[in-house]
């Protein structure tokens, strides 16, 4: 459940991005399509990222063991 | 360009520009005029058409010398500032037109002046300092003549009257003679004054001593300041000095030996009352002298002036000239020599302006044919043109430090953008270190305008040449930071509370068999727990090793799927499907399903040996997996993805050398029966064009099948190899989080431990420093130089091919750059 809404907050934080780099420097088809480029490839590596650190935690195999003196 | 396909729409600085060769033909009135707007407007390429030529041969070549001339004279009259102290001002000034005669003529009379005030200036400051030494030797002479005096009249009496007496035994022969020769002479004693320098004076003292046999009388006395050498100019201690000496063959000899020593000799009055005069005199010459002097520099400080407020518009007209007349030497000369021809590469979109530009320069020049603009079709390969702004021009020169894109292949420039500065924050990870390095970014990229003007130091220069790529780095680092949750290695619960809790309330097991999962997954990032904790490393580097397997998978199917994006707009089927198919296919059966595997176990829980898995996929397939499995029907997908990795290989190899050898010859089958030329060509771009005409080359099949073979083989072994590369990303963020531990832990903690101001002070300082110097300078230098090798060999070898070559327009704009 976490997972899911988290992805939707990134795919919705993209979005935005996308809307807003249109809205600021729109420069004609082409420089468009790059700063599109540009958003999707930013919001994908950051999912990508939190999610795979998201996942390995779901279900962990090994726990934290304190050290002495903690 | 009609064999371009189009699969997608344009995308800005994915592709090179389009470019096309043109040529213009210029009338011979108008060339100099044309040349010049063309600078300005730095849009043309030109080549060199007179290559064959010498630059003596060549037909502007007497300008050239001339503004060279001009240049020379330049670079003497900014020595000249220099020296003075003037700086050149680095506003334009006022935008005069100057003719180029106007001021050689103008730079010659100007260079004659301030030769002439040096000169000058030179002189009359040899004169003052002598007149200086003069008056010092007046003055000490006095001090010391007197008694010196005294000493040599007695003694000359003591011996006169020596000889007088009886001879005996004891007197020395030699003195006998030598009185008795100064009897017979009867002459004065006479004496040398002048300066020595105190280096020198020990020598000068013992060589007088032994050249006149101890005949004599040498004083010295220090000059307590030291004084300006009229020969040298230098300041040098110097001594006073008085010799007296008896005849004429000593004074030659001292006097030769003054001239070797460089003591400047000066005469002495003996007379009391004309020293007084003399000491006037010499002063009143002084001061006049330097009054003289003033002036005279004065003047040639106003010189020097004048010449720095227009210093830098001659420079840049000077720069220009010279650049417009090797461009204009690069042209031929048509056979009517009437007017000049210029073939050169410009980007498509320029064509307008560069007609304008010609047709601007027929109407100034006052001419009554107009330049020619033409385009000519050839097989060359263009030059590679992307046009970037001030953000995205450093992420280019990234990529092109390692090779130009080849005309119109992707660029992987679009996406280092992003993938350059994430790489490096998967390595750096802390978001106290991203912030002080955005921080610092930051202060380079307000003062953007002033420090682009100025002249830095290398290093400067680099890193502020860098500041948006530092400013991504650094903005991805607090990302990364936050999600590694680490600041300056202290974790923090920003996102919720921690996952883990103790079993029972008492907590005794936290210690032997640990924490246990009570809640929901920590909604962002690592889970503070883990911090400090004997697990962590197990943990951690379970984790960053996956993670850096799934990013490179990534990116390498990134860099596949770009190299088919690469065929199509190149209408090369045959690399489709002989190598992006194979290609992804081999990648991701081994791979990709390795990645998959990661996953599902993360997902399920399950305690599967992922490394047992793999290897026995290879080794016996069809064995029973049992603990080992995953998901259902998992032995069956793996005979399957085995046999498809190794039906790829011969996939790769065989097919395309047989393909491309059928293609080369449907392409040259009817080549005997060639049409004839049509004649819509000049001969002129057919003489030059035949050489690197049609591609008659002949096909080498053992040569094609090698080249494959290396190209599969690289692949398949680089599928590993590259994979295994990325496992860097986790080896420089374990790196980077230990040594922030170690600097937090052993240097912070232990200063605020002992209770005490000053080692608490002390530890701070410490820490700073470390901090900066360890994690901030050298760890951003680290992880840049792997996340650029990641990008340059991990990912480029997939699809990029970089041997195209820059396109350098002639720019007067680019010309400034160049020269300093």
């Amino acid at each position: 459940m976490g997972f899911l809404v988290t992805t939707l907050i990134f795919s919705v934080v993209g979005i935005i991005a996308s809307i807003c780099s249109r809205i600021c420097c729109n420069r004609g088809p082409s420089a468009n399509l790059l700063h599109l480029t540009l958003v999707i490839t930013a919001t994908v590596c950051c999912w990508m990222m939190w999610a795979i650190v998201y996942i390995a935690q779901m279900k962990p195999l090994i726990v934290p063991i304190l050290s002495e003196g903690e | 360009m009609a064999d371009r396909g189009g699969c997608c729409p344009p995308m800005d600085l994915f592709r090179s520009e389009a470019m096309q060769l043109v040529q213009l033909i210029i009338p011979m009135e108008s060339a100099h005029l044309t040349v010049s707007y063309l600078g300005d407007l730095g849009f043309l390429q030109f080549k060199d058409l007179n290559s064959d030529k010498s630059p003596f041969q060549r037909t502007y070549a007497a300008q050239i010398k001339r503004c060279g001339e001009m240049a020379r004279k330049l670079r003497f009259f900014k020595e000249q500032m220099l020296k003075a102290g003037f700086s050149t001002s680095t506003k334009p000034g006022a935008e005069t037109d100057i003719d180029l005669d106007d001021l050689e003529v103008k730079l010659g009379e100007l260079e004659a002046e301030l030769i002439e005030m040096n000169a000058n200036g030179e002189k009359l400051q040899r004169g003052y300092n002598e007149l200086l030494e003069y008056k010092l030797v007046l003055q000490k002479g006095g001090e010391f003549y007197a008694s010196a005096q005294r000493t040599a009249t007695a003694q000359q009496r003591e011996m006169g009257s020596q000889q007088m007496g009886d001879e005996s035994i004891e007197t020395p022969l030699l003195q006998e003679q030598e009185t008795s020769t100064d009897l017979s002479k009867q002459v004065k004693l006479g004496f040398i004054t002048g300066l020595v320098p105190r280096g020198k004076s020990m020598a000068f003292e013992r060589i007088l001593f032994r050249a006149t046999r101890g005949n004599v009388l040498l004083k010295q006395v220090p000059a307590e300041d030291p004084v300006t050498d009229p020969v040298s100019g230098e300041k040098v201690e110097k001594n006073v000095f008085v010799v007296f000496y008896s005849g004429e063959r000593a004074k030659n000899k001292i006097l030769k030996i003054c001239e070797a020593f460089g003591a400047n000799r000066y005469p002495y009055a003996e007379d009391l009352g004309k020293q007084g005069l003399m000491i006037n005199e010499v002063s009143g010459r002084i001061s006049e002298l330097k009054t003289t002097i003033d002036a005279g520099l004065l003047l040639r400080d106003n010189l020097l002036q004048t010449i720095g407020e227009q210093f830098e518009q001659w420079n840049i007209k000077v720069k220009k000239e010279k650049s417009i007349y090797h461009t204009l030497n690069m042209l031929s000369l048509d056979v009517t020599k009437k007017c000049l021809v210029a073939e050169g590469w410009s980007p498509v979109f320029a064509t307008k302006q560069i007609q304008e530009a010609l047709q601007r320069a027929a109407f100034d020049s006052n001419s009554q044919v107009g330049a020619i603009f033409q385009v000519l079709h050839t097989r060359e390969s263009p030059p590679t043109y992307f046009r970037t702004n001030k953000f995205t021009s450093a992420f280019q020169e990234i990529v092109d430090a390692y090779g130009v894109a080849k005309y119109q292949e992707a660029n992987p420039g679009v996406y280092t953008i992003v993938t350059f500065p994430f790489l490096f924050a998967v390595m750096f990870g802390d978001w106290g270190h991203g912030i002080c390095l955005f921080l610092a970014t930051l202060f380079f990229i307000v003062r953007e305008k002033k420090l682009s003007s100025q002249k830095l130091g290398d290093i400067t220069e680099m890193t502020f040449g860098g500041r948006y790529v530092i400013m991504m780095m650094s903005l991805f680092s607090i990302y990364t930071g936050l999600v590694y949750n680490e600041f300056f290695s202290v974790p923090f619960e920003l996102f919720g509370r921690s996952a883990y809790a103790c079993r029972d309330l008492s907590c005794r097991d936290a210690t032997t068999v640990g924490l246990i999962k009570v809640r929901e997954t920590y909604p962002f990032g690592v889970d503070p727990a883990w911090h400090g904790s004997r697990s962590e490393l197990p943990f951690l580097n379970s984790l960053k090793m996956k993670m850096s397997i799934l990013l490179g998978v990534a990116q390498m199917n990134l860099g596949i799927i770009l190299s088919y994006f690469n065929a199509t707009f190149f209408r090369n089927s045959i690399n489709i499907w002989f190598q992006f198919i194979p290609q992804m296919i081999f990648l991701n059966s081994l791979f990709g399903y390795l990645s998959f595997l990661i996953i599902v176990k993360w997902c399920t829980g399950s305690q599967a040996d992922l490394y047992h898995i793999l290897i026995y996929m290879f080794l016996s397939p069809t064995d029973e997996l049992g603990e080992n499995q995953l998901f259902p029907g998992q032995k069956i997908t793996q005979i399957v993805l085995l046999l498809l990795a190794l039906v790829s290989v011969p996939w790769m190899l065989v097919p395309k050398p047989f393909l491309l050898k059928k293609q080369h010859e449907n392409r040259h089958q009817g080549q005997s029966y060639a049409p004839l030329e049509s004649t819509d060509e000049t001969l002129l771009s057919e003489a030059n064009h035949d050489s690197h005409g049609h591609d008659h080359e002949e096909f080498e099949f053992g040569e094609v099948f090698v080249h494959q073979l290396i190209h599969t083989i690289e692949f398949v072994l680089g599928a590993v190899s590259n994979t295994a590369s990325y496992l860097r990303l986790w080896a420089l963020s374990l790196a980077h989080s230990e040594l922030s531990v170690v600097f937090y832990e052993k240097v912070l903690l232990l200063a605020w431990g002992y209770n005490n101001v000053i080692i608490l002070i002390v530890g701070i300082i410490v820490f700073i420093f470390a901090t900066v110097g360890v994690l901030l300078v050298m760890e951003t230098l680290s992880a840049f130089l792997h996340a650029l090798r990641l990008h340059w060999v991990e990912f480029q070898n997939k699809f990029y091919e970089g041997d195209g070559y820059k396109f350098h327009p002639f720019a007067f704009a680019l010309l400034e750059d160049e020269d300093d």
